[in-house]
């Protein structure tokens, strides 16, 4: 009995986890896949199989398109602008300043934040009626409009701005970390050398920061496919559907529009949306260690 | 003539003095090896004589020019450092070139150089792979390629062998000692490796917190300490150190060490000997050896260990209450316990101001 146990403690101490982890998690996926073959309204049934209609119903919605799509411009113009300015900050923290952990804070503090209070906070801001647009025009520029949350075209910019202050945290902190990890020799070397420090972090620092780069492409994106908090207590999908993002519109199918069939359907398919974006990463990562 | 002029040179961290006033002129062609424990500010002076670190006070003047304010960059040096500090997104081709392109020098002048100094050194094959492929020792003629490409007024080597092994670190000694006799550049070279000084350096300066003990030819260093650290510091094993009273009886002078009396009739006396001066006599292992018949001081002591190290036996001595160490060849292997009569070279001989702790 001792030696037994010696021998598999791990995989007893383990085993609950697994257990939990293979029901309510790999469980309920392979119950959502199933339910995504049904006719189910308000709730699941199976006696009614209708195979994939339900995927041809979800793309021929426009309304999903419009979500899909925002996904994908939403993610990139969020990737861009918080990739390259958490880049940009991490450098000028990285320049030995006074106060840094001062600087530091500030940029991290969204990050404590929960979506829900992000979303309402830049709500008010960029509300026309008390927001920024009322204090610049109290400056005297009465021409001035920041009209983001009512424009259909521009209310993505709304929740790149948002997404952008609540992330921008954490990328910093990750990029500041792999500058910090670079041997001080390397910028004595380029010193000496006479390479600019521009050039220098152009064709050598950042080049050698690609693992970061990659560990942040890869959270970024699942935190954009997951998005729903901010996008409900910021737009609300509006105006219209114009804001709408896939996790918005699979809680409005589920629990408001009572069609569940079609909600699992597009639970589906942003999983694989995940899968796509996370198989490669995983890939990479094992062949590093091998 | 004068390639590098370091005058009055401090260097503070707040309240903390890393450097206390070093003046060192090094002549076109010297290897200046820079030697002394950790903290010792050997690796602070060559940054400062690179540029990477301001001086608090005093002048550098490289090639007659002063370069005091002048970034590194512009100062005609090229160093090498210890973890190789090679870009390692880039080839090795490219590591060597990069320094030469960004001062604006044309393609068709890069390529051919770089292949030189590359097979120079033997790494002509390696050219197109990234640092990660390569070895520690590799990597360290990478580093020494993308030095030699410059041809720099000055090199400076900050401990560019500490982290290769046993074998590779001589065998590289070798060869920039070579490189150094063929192409005659003005270098400093940063180390707490005596070997490595006592091999590579034309001068060797030994420093211990912030400040010059001793400048000199190594073997010059080696056998004249000007006083106890230095001696101490180096040899391995360290020198024999025997507490003692000078006596002086006209023109004899003696030393009283407690189990002996050590003659000093031919030791060249720095200063005065004065009688009862406390001294400190030191004698290098070597220097104790096993009677041959011509030595003219012998003394009978018990060994109380020996340690072999393949090449010789290390002999541990009990004298009077202390023990010294000779250096006896292997063929001479005395038996613990029994006496020996052992010969101390007595031209070998330092003797240091107990108090001062200077040579005198």
């Amino acid at each position: 009995m001792r030696r037994f146990l010696q021998r598999h403690v791990s995989q007893i101490a383990l085993s609950p986890s697994l257990a939990l982890i293979a029901i309510f998690l790999y469980g309920f996926i392979a119950y959502t896949a199933a339910v995504s073959t049904t006719n189910s309204k308000a709730f699941p049934r199976f006696d009614n199989f209708v195979g994939l209609e339900q995927y041809w119903r979800l793309f021929h919605t426009p309304r999903w398109h419009v979500a899909f799509t925002n996904m994908f411009l939403f993610g990139g113009l969020f990737l861009l602008v918080t990739i390259s300015l958490g880049l940009v900050i991490a450098i000028l923290i990285d320049q030995r300043i006074r106060a840094e952990s001062f600087f530091r804070s500030i940029v991290m503090y969204p990050m404590a934040m929960s979506f829900v209070v992000t979303g309402i906070i830049w709500q008010w801001l960029l509300n026309p009626t008390l927001g920024i647009e009322v204090m610049v025009h109290q400056l005297g520029f009465t021409s001035f409009r920041l009209d983001w949350l009512t424009n259909p075209d521009t209310v993505i910019w709304a929740l790149v701005v948002a997404a952008f202050w609540q992330g921008c945290g954490l990328v910093m902190a990750l990029f500041l970390a792999g500058l910090r990890g670079i041997d001080e020799d390397i910028w004595k070397a380029a010193a000496v050398d006479g390479i600019p420090a521009w050039r220098v972090y152009v064709f050598i620092v950042i080049p050698m920061l690609a693992p970061v780069f990659l560990t942040v492409v890869v959270l970024l994106s699942l935190s954009i496919v997951r998005a729903f908090d901010l996008v409900v207590a910021l737009t609300n999908g509006g105006p219209g559907v114009s804001s709408d993002l896939p996790s918005v519109f699979m809680f409005d199918m589920a629990f408001r529009r009572t069609n569940l069939g079609l909600s699992a359907a597009s639970a589906v398919v942003m999983l694989c949306t995940v899968l796509a974006i996370l198989i490669p990463y995983l890939y990479a990562e094992t062949r590093e260690r091998a | 003539m004068i390639d590098i002029r370091i005058s009055n040179c401090n260097k503070n961290y707040g309240s903390l003095r890393v450097l206390k006033d070093i003046n060192l002129e090094i002549e076109r062609g010297e290897f200046i090896v820079l030697l002394g424990p950790s903290g010792c500010g050997k690796s602070t002076l060559l940054h400062i004589v690179a540029g990477l670190d301001r001086l608090s006070s005093g002048a550098i003047e490289i090639g007659g020019r002063d370069v005091t304010d002048v970034e590194p960059k512009d100062r005609d040096i090229a160093m090498v450092f210890q973890s190789y500090a090679l870009y390692p997104t880039m080839s090795v081709r490219s590591n060597m070139e990069f320094g030469l392109r960004m001062r604006g020098k044309p393609m068709a002048e890069i390529r051919p150089l770089v292949e030189e100094k590359a097979r120079m050194l033997h790494i002509d094959h390696l050219l197109d792979r990234r640092p990660s492929q390569l070895s520690g020792g590799q990597r360290q003629r990478v580093a020494i390629g993308r030095a030699l490409v410059r041809d720099p007024k000055v090199f400076l080597f900050d401990e560019p062998l500490s982290n290769l092994d046993a074998k590779l670190r001589a065998s590289m000694r070798t060869e920039i000692k070579k490189l150094h006799q063929s192409l005659g550049t003005t270098a400093i070279y940063v180390t707490h490796d005596q070997l490595e000084a006592m091999t590579l350096a034309t001068r060797m300066v030994v420093m211990k917190a912030g400040e010059i003990q001793q400048v000199g030819k190594p073997e010059e260093v080696y056998h004249r300490p000007v006083n106890l650290f230095v001696a101490d510091f180096l040899g391995n094993p360290g020198m024999n150190f025997m507490k003692g009273h000078l006596r002086v009886d006209g023109n004899r002078v003696s030393a009283d060490v407690g189990a002996a009396t050590i003659p000093l009739d031919g030791y060249a006396f720095e200063t005065a000997p004065a009688n009862g001066q406390a001294v400190v006599v030191g004698l290098r292992p070597e220097s104790i050896q096993p009677v041959t018949g011509s030595e003219a001081f012998v003394l009978t002591l018990k060994p109380t260990l020996i340690e072999h190290t393949g090449s010789d036996n290390l002999v541990v001595l009990a004298m009077g209450g202390e023990e010294i160490v000779g250096k006896f060849p292997t063929d001479m292997l005395p038996k613990l316990g029994e006496p020996v009569t052992v010969g101390f070279d007595l031209g070998r001989l330092s003797v240091f101001d107990a108090q001062t702790e200077r040579r005198i």
